[in-house]
């Protein structure tokens, strides 16, 4: 299909009918909503196209820089649409905490202000919340800055009527189903649950809206708290039937199953609509139910997986693998080690050709270490033992670490796989304490 | 639907302490009210738990006890029979801390210094974390002067201004360390850098980690004048919890909003909205109580420090890092070793209806008695009535203090008891030892301030003695040189 311009491509996502010999709920139609297909990779494009485009003459004309609280997906899409023209984006956010997300923000040509964290003994007349930080910005220079202001923008919550909620209407009618049970998604800003919920209501007044929020201090990106909720000024709590507070794990979780069961490849907020929808619906005493008439619920699938691997390695290392590490050395093993001292070593350095390998960190090494000897991390060195061991098997090998235990295990795997291989005892602490000469790295 | 509540955690030594009443009336016939009570043996259970996590990560250490959390001499002889060192803030700290029996080479001494200070700080032998440049100045000057054999001073170098964490006035800009650096280096120096100090006062650890990578690169730098800091200080700001029910907490804030906004009854004392601005109809902003809410532990925080990847560092863990560079990690904790360390006793004067039918409590201490910095305590003083069960039924109050002052208020906020006190009864406010005492304590109207008891569990019960008289004669204080 022809496009002419990249703005055309937000909405009209595709509804995904989830296979029911997957998701596993007797009696119910499920779908996801894919707003993972917009242009920009996130249901956000939908809101940040409609509250831009009365403005975008006037910012232009006025030459202002848009001002927004977002962290993520908001900022993207304003970012794109806005920057092509013309208008910059200054984001301001309690710390962007996805490391891609930021990249891709500072990429895009984004200017990120992140705010510190909450002081502890706050001062009551100088409150640091992005809210007040943008008021003041605004204030100290009128003219300079524009605040579409997504958590308040009515246009953010009609996107989602005239579009999200009009479409999976359309789409679903055109299969026959008229009605819609169940709207599931992650509370944000709410633009989106509660425009396609207010949509899909028109057709079925008893569809039950869920928002997905984030349990207690815990951290799911893109939706909030409860508490968190209570800032934002679309969210109306009395407009869901029910409020679900998941916990990452089971949101992470979740998001493995919409990535490996049903070819969903979406990020961890849609895993956690996912959970709250599977766990609403399994609630349901479904027995008596005629199967000509399912229950029928979407939940929104609101961004893509990919941005999100740093999150889902921080929580779960265990799914990232790694090569093949060698047993950890055997008591036995670390005991037949040969411990050189300081001196030993210094002695033993002048009278033949050694190797030696100080595992510490680049900082370390540069600031000293023992003459001659070489850099190689110790986690560096755990791969390199998996898969080939780079010093010359002609002479000894000395690993040298803080204090001699990280090297030890070093020593001992060297010689399990043949090197003569021996530890500094007591590391290069010991090396510095005995008044020996340390070597400036570069 | 239950009254709102803002339940305080109480720790079991402290909860066993109030449930036998005759300790607690003793304490009271002895004292009189109000009276702070600061138990000792809750901040060896704070140092053991920060301990152990550091043990656990393998990273040598050295804990602070930061003396002006607290005045009590109890408290700090707890801290050194816990083996911690100290911090000390002003002249008397530091005497008290003699007092305690902390030796010199276990004494730090930080925050801003005058030259009467300074002077005093070297001939003692502390270590000196110095504030600003001007202080480093007058140490060098100082130390030179120092007969032949002395010294040399060990000084940490507190660095501030560090992008991306919160504004400080403390500290020596970063871009302005080399100077520093250049004073150490100086030849007849009689300074030594010990290492490099930081403190936020914020619980984020994000921030922490990029003060700690600043303070890395400024120790590399040390290197390349010839110095050689073996200390990388990472300050205090560990979190206390104070709430035992984090969801009734939420619920109270969220009754507190809808007060704010008139879609609830009100909750505030004339007009107070805690920093919240209210505003198309909700109430914004975060509350200058959000540490009360707090459920993050400080050895969980601690050990989420210990454990950050740093980017600077390929992304390796501060501990190895720290290991790597054969630094010891120093940190000043102060209200994470007094928490819940102490409570506050005060007695009901008498109950007064406004005309409107609000309910004041006037108790025989002020605001001031317990509240740091005027920020407003979120939680619940718990009643102890002088007999008999409590008075019910439940009812919503404000505490006012004894002074004159119309913002003698003792709390801003209703609280809801679970009768209407009478004249005698008692008004236990928990968790008083971190700040909450001292940090904003007066004598206006010539009311000194409430004495200070010791509570000890023993085999024998619990026992209570004047807080000054803690470990006396208990070890041989060293004169100062």
């Amino acid at each position: 299909m022809r496009y002419d311009t990249i703005a055309d491509l937000i909405g009209n996502t595709p509804l995904l009918r989830l296979d029911p010999a997957r998701h596993g709920l007797p009696g119910v139609e499920l779908f996801a909503k894919l707003e993972s297909h917009n242009p920009f990779g996130s249901v956000k494009d939908r809101a940040a196209a409609a509250m831009l485009r009365d403005e975008l003459p006037r910012l232009r004309a006025e030459g202002r820089t848009l001002i927004e609280a977002s962290s993520g997906n908001t900022a993207r899409s304003l970012r794109v649409l806005a920057g092509m023209a013309g208008i910059g984006l200054r984001a301001v956010t309690n710390r962007i905490r996805v490391a891609e997300v930021r990249d891709l923000l500072r990429l895009l040509g984004t200017e990120i202000v992140e705010l510190p964290g909450l002081s502890e003994c706050p001062d009551p007349t100088t409150p640091n919340d992005v809210y007040a930080v943008i008021e003041s910005t605004m204030a100290a220079e009128p003219a300079a800055f524009h605040h579409l202001s997504q958590y308040t923008n009515d246009k953010n919550v009609e996107a989602h009527w005239a579009g999200t909620g009009r479409e999976i209407h359309e789409d679903l009618a055109a299969s026959g189903i008229e009605r819609v049970d169940y709207l599931v998604g992650g509370l944000g800003t709410s633009g989106s649950t509660r425009g396609a919920a207010t949509y899909l209501r028109e057709g079925n007044p008893e569809l039950r809206a869920v928002g997905v929020v984030s349990a207690r201090s815990d951290f799911i990106p893109g939706i909030r708290s409860e508490t968190e909720m209570w800032d934002v000024g679309l969210f109306q709590p009395d407009f869901y039937d029910r409020i679900v507070a998941v916990e990452s794990a089971d949101a992470i979780e979740a998001t493995l199953t919409l990535a490996r069961t049903h070819g969903v490849l979406a990020g961890p907020t849609s895993g956690a609509a996912y959970a709250a929808a599977v766990a609403t619906l399994r609630e349901r005493d479904l027995a008596g139910r005629d199967p000509h008439d399912p229950l029928v619920a979407v939940f929104i699938v609101c961004d893509r997986l990919e941005p999100y691997l740093s999150y889902l390695r921080a929580r779960r290392p265990d799914l990232f693998g790694g090569p093949e590490r060698p047993a950890p050395p055997t008591a036995d093993e670390l005991a037949s080690v040969p411990r050189w001292s300081p001196a030993e070593l210094a002695a033993r350095d002048r009278a033949e050709r050694l190797t030696v390998v100080d595992t510490r960190g680049a900082m370390a090494y540069r600031i000293g270490h023992v003459p001659g000897a070489v850099n190689i991390r110790d986690d560096r060195l755990e791969d390199m033992l998996a898969q080939g061991v780079p010093f010359p098997r002609s002479r000894p090998v000395v690993f040298a670490c803080p204090v001699g235990e990280i090297a030890l295990g070093f020593a001992a795997l060297a010689r399990r796989a043949g090197y003569d291989a021996v530890v500094l005892d007591g590391g290069v602490t010991a090396w510095r304490d005995a008044g020996l000469p340390l070597e400036r790295g570069l | 639907m239950s009254a709102p509540a803002l339940p305080a955690l109480v720790p079991p030594r402290v909860r066993a302490f109030l449930a036998d009443r005759r300790a607690l009336d003793e304490a009271v016939a002895h004292a009189g009210t109000p009276v702070h009570l600061v138990f000792p043996q809750v901040l060896a259970d704070n140092a053991d738990a920060l301990r152990t996590v550091l043990d656990r990560a393998g990273v040598r250490h050295r804990i602070c006890y930061a003396h002006k959390v607290n005045r009590s001499r109890a408290l700090a002889v707890a801290a050194r029979e816990a083996g911690l060192a100290v911090d000390v803030a002003s002249p008397e700290e530091l005497d008290s801390a003699r007092a305690a029996g902390f030796v010199p080479g276990e004494i730090e001494w930080t925050g801003p210094k005058g030259e009467a200070a300074l002077r005093r700080a070297v001939l003692a032998g502390v270590t000196v974390n110095v504030d600003n440049l001007w202080e480093l100045g007058e140490l060098d000057r100082l130390a030179r002067a120092l007969p032949p054999g002395a010294g040399p001073v060990p000084v940490l170098l507190r660095v501030g201004e560090i992008p991306g964490t919160p504004f400080s006035r403390f500290g020596i800009p970063l871009t302005r360390t080399d100077r520093a650096l250049s004073v150490f280096a100086a030849p007849g120096s009689r300074i030594e850098l010990c290492g490099v100090a930081f403190h936020l006062d914020s619980g984020a650890v994000a921030d922490r980690v990029r003060a700690a990578q600043a303070c890395l690169r400024l120790v590399e730098r040390a290197h390349t004048h010839g110095l050689a800091p073996t200390v990388l200080d990472v300050g205090g700001g560990l979190r206390q919890v104070f709430t035992a029910d984090a969801d009734r907490f939420d619920a109270y804030v969220r009754a507190l909003r809808d007060g704010l906004t008139g879609r609830g009854a009100p909750l505030t004392w004339a007009g107070h909205t805690f920093g919240y601005h209210v505003d198309d109809g909700a109430a914004h902003g975060t509350p200058v109580f959000h540490k009360y809410g707090n459920t993050v532990t400080a050895p969980a925080m601690l050990a989420e420090l210990l454990a950050a990847p740093l980017p600077e560092h390929d992304h390796r863990p501060l501990t190895r890092v720290l290991a790597d560079n054969l630094l010891e990690l120093w940190l000043e904790p102060g209200k994470a070793l007094a928490d819940h360390a102490g409570v506050t006793v005060a007695a009901v004067e008498f109950c007064k209806e406004l005309g409107d039918g609000t309910i004041l409590v006037h108790v025989d201490l002020s605001r001031d008695t317990i509240t740091p910095a005027d920020q407003e305590v979120m939680m619940d003083p718990l009643l102890v009535p002088r007999a008999g069960p409590p008075p019910g039924p439940p009812v919503g109050v404000f505490l006012a203090g004894r002074s004159c002052l119309e913002r003698d208020m003792v709390t801003n906020h209703r609280v809801f008891l679970p009768g209407l006190p009478r004249p005698g009864d008692l008004i236990v406010f928990p968790n008083t030892a971190a700040y909450h005492m001292d940090l904003s304590a007066a004598s206006a109207l010539m009311r000194p301030p409430p004495p200070r008891l010791a509570v000890v569990r023993t085999a024998h019960g619990f026992l209570v003695t004047p807080d000054a008289r803690a470990g006396t004669g208990r070890r041989a204080v060293p004169r100062e040189s």
